[in-house]
């Protein structure tokens, strides 16, 4: 393999294009050290990685969602709120017709809250010592086909 | 809490793009049936396609954020296509544009989309100009294409867009500068971003007289993406130079849609040549005085037969 056809990220038998993930920072906090460290963390691993910013609202990442057309939304929260954003971001994206994203979440999420997530279709919860390897292998496996 | 949007539109043209930037058949099958589409409209204004260009970190993407709210404001349904690069080691991107452009998830006359130039090693992705035909079926009258953040000539934004915008800082334009490098031949118009610091309106004054050796005036203006001021004036002078074109912008995206596929198709033959071990092959044949020149840069452009 040359360097111009790369093929880390790629779900290689059946993707010939970069998998697409919205890395999405909702919540008042001001923190996105860890946002930031996993969105370049994906692109060295070869994904597609449109980083949206801090404070941005469910409506704000469904949209975003919709637009870039992403297979996957990583929704970054360390204020607390995940027990009704994370919910409500799937529910969003369900109307709008786009319930084959994949959305993983990442911060401190408590383990007594993990199953009502998994249970609202959050498929995968990196809490922190997570590493990107371990993210970017979830995303291979769980994306499907496009 | 608001009414849900409706997103049924927004995401069958951001699939749509998704196809195009795949390239292939579906991509030739899509783009041929956007263009049937535009066939059988009544004729009507076509889009103004803008690229804006310039430097890392001028204020590109914060400054079309400031003027799609102002295109907004007199009911322009306005795209936004903004390009990054990947990395040619991982084939990765981090399209980082869209942090600096303000969500508006209720607003259907809106649209950004973020494309990574997968490999077309320039400032635009080689699916820019389809992308911005499929933009211009969907009824969008104004499309902005933020390129890579270029320092250097690549003129290829030329060939797309109707009018090109090349963004400063307030520390750049000196006059050398301005004459030597190759974006400023191929702007329309030069907007000094981060009028809000000191030295703006005196970068502005430099490329004034940097610009005025050309032959054609170019425009500068100053403006402040973070306070809006000068944003409406950019507006009108973009619209007002828009609406003196004379060339047909549709056969402009065509054919700069047909260019990026030809050097799509010239990139994977290379590709190919160089995995296979024809190019080696080429090369070495070259060199023992078997093939001129001439015949082995035909043959790699060629369909390879011939070899
Ligand atoms: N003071 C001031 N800062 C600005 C202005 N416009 C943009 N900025 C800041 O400049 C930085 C870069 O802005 P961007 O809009 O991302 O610049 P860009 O040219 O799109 O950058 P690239 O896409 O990375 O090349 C950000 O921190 C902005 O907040 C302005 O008018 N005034
Ligand atoms: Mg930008």
């Amino acid at each position: 393999m040359t360097a111009a056809s790369p093929r880390v990220g790629w779900n290689v038998a059946e993707r010939s294009t970069p998998i697409r993930v919205l890395i999405a920072k909702v919540g008042l906090d001001g923190h996105d050290r860890g946002a930031k460290v996993l969105a370049r963390g994906l692109r060295d691993e070869g994904f597609e990685v449109i980083y949206s910013g801090l404070r941005r609202t469910i409506d704000d990442v469904v949209s975003a969602a919709i637009e870039e057309d992403v297979d996957v939304v990583g929704c970054s929260i360390l204020s607390g709120a995940h027990a009704t954003l994370l919910p409500k971001l799937v529910a969003g994206l369900r109307a709008a017709g786009a319930g084959n994203v994949v959305v993983v979440a990442g911060g401190i999420i408590p383990e007594a809250d993990r199953p009502s997530l998994h249970e609202a279709g959050i498929k995968a919860i990196f809490g922190p010592g997570t590493t990107i390897g371990e993210v970017a292998a979830f995303l291979r496996a769980n994306v499907s086909a496009a | 809490m608001s009414a849900q949007p409706d997103h049924t539109a927004r995401r069958a043209l951001a699939q749509s793009i998704s196809v195009v930037e795949r390239g292939g058949a579906p991509a030739d099958a899509l783009i041929a049936s956007a263009l049937e589409h535009l066939r059988q409209a009544p004729p009507g204004a076509q889009p103004l396609v803008i690229g804006i260009t310039g430097a890392p970190g001028v204020g590109k993407s914060s400054l079309v954020s400031a003027l799609s709210d102002q295109a907004r404001t007199q009911e322009l349904r306005v795209a936004v296509l903004a390009v990054d690069p990947s990395s040619a080691a991982t084939g990765g991107a981090l399209l980082g544009d869209r942090v600096r452009i303000d969500e508006r998830p209720d607003d259907a006359g809106r649209f950004v989309r973020s494309l990574a130039t997968r490999g077309s090693g320039r400032a635009l992705a080689r699916a820019a100009a389809a992308a911005s035909l499929l933009l211009e079926a969907a009824g969008f009258s104004l499309v902005f294409v933020e390129t890579v953040g270029a320092g250097q000539a690549d003129l290829g934004i030329a060939r797309l867009a109707d009018l090109v915008v090349l963004v400063e800082g307030p520390e750049g334009g000196d006059e050398v500068q301005a004459m030597k490098a190759g974006l400023l031949e191929a702007a329309d118009l030069v907007v000094v971003n981060k009028g809000d610091r000191p030295g703006a309106d005196a970068a502005a004054e430099r490329l004034r007289s940097g610009l005025a050796l050309g032959a054609t005036p170019v425009p500068v203006l100053v403006t402040s993406a973070l306070d809006a001021r000068g944003v409406p004036e950019l507006l009108q002078q973009i619209i007002a130079m828009g609406a003196s074109r004379t060339a047909d912008g549709r056969i402009r995206r065509i054919a700069a849609h047909l260019v990026a596929r030809a050097e799509g198709r010239l990139a994977e033959r290379i590709a190919t040549a160089d995995g296979d071990g024809t190019l080696a092959t080429l090369a070495r044949s070259v060199s023992e005085g078997e093939m001129p020149l001439t015949g082995a840069a035909e043959t790699l452009l060629g369909d390879g037969r011939s070899a």
